[in-house]
């Protein structure tokens, strides 16, 4: 970040356009590949370019937790699975059911509704909040400060979904091996 | 103070070059350290000592023909070495080495980059390596390679955990992910590894899972798997993962020094050669270790690590929280 501002921006631009394409077009890949493998690694892409965005926001440390649980702790298990079950696999969602693909048109028309609006508020100016950028900025300190302190309360929420969904997952875990005595040793 | 952009591109030269020299005789000192335990010789007969071994075996693998299974899946096969390569050289960028120097008034860091989130820039790093043993056992189309892949993943995701939370003690007394600050406040105060003794212990045996070595080398159990994910490569192309296997290894010494050992500190300002000397010690045990313990079964790995491992690293870290909020 340093030696970018020093180039007078330009590096900043150039890391910008090129986040921003890879970001794109790993999107796109993620939906277009047949082969479920693909998809995934196109995913892990997806986020790698999101951190770059978010270096670009000085959010440093939001950039390394992206990479750390997105990129590398989520991903993983994607990749896990979808490799043991069998690279070649059809995908299981092909020939979807009609109210699968009326979701997907409608969330798809939400989010350009969404970018609609913001360059049109952008055009009008009416986005000209701005949020002063200081040295505690993104750092793990100052993020740390804020969930203990504004953030409580939906910080513990989070927690308590997570806790949930590991519960859950023993539950479940526990149940599969009962049914099935031989997997447990495999 | 801040140091220009094309030093930190030379340090991050000679850095490099360094540890890839390092890496060159680990090998050699693995494979001496290894015969002197099992009553062999080890290489001797690349020059004196076998000292030329590494470069013998480099012009081997480089001048073998890379082949390839003929259903591997072209790019990624190719791709999954480099991935693996990459992450591993480029987590030694922010281990300090030494104290910063101010050479014909230009300042020198200590280290490559300092940046806020160094101990998370290397977990994060560490767990895209990953996708490199994943992708390139899956990309061989090959039965071992995948079962590979699998205990790979399977065994750095859980020992991941452990490792991370193993730190936690270190970033609480150090007040700050920033190796570089960390290093500072052991000069100070002492080296973590006496308050933090468990987490040391902890973070050694995670680790040596972390680089897949014995006894917790099942990804590669040359018995049972051929080699794991690399079963189906040859040349500089298994080279190039094997490169960033041992890489791993010295970066792990690396951090392991920097977060208990204090670095670069030491008597009579000795600086960047006390940070090799400790790092020397630690590749040194790491051996010893591979060579005196047996291999785990695959389900004592997995007890051991989420049954006593991971319930010891999460004590240690609400021990040492309670220990600093009450003093």
């Amino acid at each position: 970040m340093i030696a970018a501002y020093s180039a007078g921006g330009a590096l900043v631009w150039i890391v910008w356009v090129v986040a921003g394409f890879a970001c794109l077009a790993s999107g796109v890949a993620v939906v277009s590949f047949s082969n479920p493998f693909y998809s995934a690694l196109a995913l892990i892409g997806n986020l790698g370019s999101l951190a770059v965005l978010y270096l670009l926001l000085s959010a440093e440390f939001v950039a390394a937790a992206q990479v750390l649980v997105y990129a590398g702790a989520v991903m993983v298990m994607f990749v896990f699975v979808i490799a043991y079950v069998g690279p070649r696999v059809e995908t299981p969602w092909a020939g979807a059911p009609g109210w699968q693909t009326i979701a997907a048109v409608l969330a798809a028309g939400a989010i350009f509704l969404e970018i609609v609006v913001v360059i049109g508020l952008k055009a009008s100016n009416s986005l000209l909040h701005s949020e002063h950028v200081n040295r505690t900025f993104g750092t793990p300190g100052w993020i740390g400060r804020l969930f203990l302190t504004d953030h409580l309360l939906a910080f513990e929420i989070t927690s308590i979904v997570l806790l949930i969904a590991a519960v859950g997952g023993v539950v479940l875990g526990s149940h599969a091996r009962r049914r099935d005595p031989n997997e447990a040793s495999a | 103070m801040h140091e220009p952009w094309w030093i930190a591109i030379i340090e991050a030269l000679i850095i490099i070059n360094l540890v890839m020299v390092t890496f060159a005789y680990l090998t050699w000192t693995e494979r001496k350290v290894m015969g002197r335990i099992q009553l062999r010789y080890g290489p001797n007969r690349a020059g004196p000592f076998g000292l030329l071994q590494p470069i013998a075996d480099m012009v081997k693998l480089i001048r073998k023909e890379a082949f390839a299974p003929s259903s591997a899946i072209p790019i990624p096969y190719i791709a999954a070495p480099i991935v693996s390569m990459f992450t591993a050289l480029a987590a030694f960028a922010v281990i300090p080495f030494g104290p910063g120097w101010t050479i014909n008034g230009w300042h020198v860091n200590g280290e490559v980059a300092n940046v806020p989130i160094a101990l998370l820039l290397i977990f994060a790093l560490g767990s895209i390596g990953v996708y490199g043993f994943m992708v390139g056992g899956w990309a061989s189309e090959s039965k071992f390679s995948i079962l590979g892949s699998m205990r790979t993943c399977a065994q750095l995701v859980s020992y991941e955990v452990s490792l991370a939370l193993s730190v936690l003690g270190v970033v609480i007394l150090g007040r700050s992910l920033s190796l570089v600050d960390i290093v500072h406040r052991q000069g100070e105060f002492l080296p973590f590894a006496a308050p933090q003794f468990v987490g040391m212990v902890i973070f050694f045996i995670a680790g040596i899972a972390e680089t897949s070595r014995a006894p917790f080398d099942l990804p590669e159990a040359d018995t049972e798997l051929v080699g794991g994910y690399h079963t189906e490569y040859s040349g500089m192309r298994w080279g190039v993962f094997q490169t960033s296997e041992y890489i791993n290894l010295i970066t792990l010494s690396g951090l392991m020094v920097t977060l208990f050992f204090s670095g670069w500190h030491g008597p009579w300002g000795l600086g960047p050669l006390w940070f090799v000397l400790k790092v020397l010690v630690l590749l040194f045990v790491f051996i010893w270790v591979r060579t005196t313990l047996p291999r785990l079964r695959y389900d004592q790995l997995m007890k051991f690590g989420w049954k006593i491992l991971l319930p010891a690293a999460t004590i240690n870290a609400v021990v040492t929280a309670l220990c600093v909020v009450a003093f």
